[in-house]
């Protein structure tokens, strides 16, 4: 059955390949198109680098009128992921506008990952080690990238 | 300054008669056009603005002569969405979805 939500990802999924944006791939699972894999890599010059952070995407027949679940499967340590691997960004929350695309989605979390909001933690101690003690807070991050070659 | 159009006159009267530079003989006139639109595809849904939706594309919505009946709405920010896309958004965020000013319509229409 072909909704207006799945032809939308189809063509989401078609931006993806045409015009992939640096750092971050993701693509459909084999039999549901409303349940997508991805990846992000670390950025550049920071203490993510290297790393290889898998996330699953679930949308609802509203998209996009509404955000999809964004949920990182990797284990991440960082201010605005929850334990759970659940992401607190604006955009997929109350400031999501249907124009985004799976494409935007994914480069927004890459920069949160170079820039986290530690005044709106999801991970209180990644944000206090982030705003006093960077040093340890970049051991932290350094131990997930690690994490992340594995799982 | 005084013997330019002396100059001018002199040298049209000589190019004129004798055997001229080339001759025109065929003339291919090209039009450009374009949508007079700012964004000619819809952001929400991504497919063009002046074809119908991906929601009436699926549904197959006509009209009583058979043609797609999905028009076109212009905000007062100038950016141009599907009317069906759009009316759906504003239920939830009565604002454009491409620069979050308050949405009110200018215009509507093809």
């Amino acid at each position: 059955m072909s909704t207006p939500a799945r032809r939308r990802l189809m063509r989401d999924f078609k931006r993806l390949q045409e015009d992939p944006p640096t750092g971050v791939s993701g693509a459909p699972t084999d039999n549901n198109i409303m349940i997508w894999n991805a990846v992000i890599f670390g950025p550049h010059d920071t203490p993510f680098e290297d790393g290889t952070f898998k996330l699953t995407i679930e949308f609802t027949e509203e998209y996009p009128n509404k955000p999809p679940t964004v949920r990182f499967v990797s284990h991440m340590f960082h201010p605005n992921v929850y334990a759970d691997g659940g992401i607190c960004l604006d955009i997929l929350q109350n400031r999501w506008s249907p124009t985004y695309d799976v494409s935007a989605i994914l480069t927004s979390i890459q920069s949160l990952l170079s820039d986290p909001n530690p005044n709106s933690p999801a991970n209180s101690m990644a944000a206090q080690l982030y705003k006093e003690n960077r040093r340890e807070y970049e051991k932290r991050v350094k131990a997930c990238v690690e994490q992340s070659f594995i799982d | 300054m005084s013997e330019d159009p002396e100059n001018v006159e002199k040298m049209e009267g000589d190019s004129a008669k004798p055997d001229r530079m080339f001759t025109l003989k065929k003339w291919n006139a090209v039009a450009m056009w374009s949508w007079d639109v700012e964004c000619d595809t819809c952001a929400i849904c991504r497919v063009q603005v002046m074809d119908a939706c991906l929601r009436c594309q699926a549904e197959s919505k006509r009209d009583f002569y058979g043609k797609q009946d999905c028009v076109v709405v212009w905000g007062e920010c100038n950016h141009s969405f599907h009317y069906c896309c759009m009316s759906l958004w504003v239920k939830q965020n009565n604002r454009c979805p491409l620069c979050q000013q308050e949405w009110s319509i200018q215009r509507m229409g093809k």
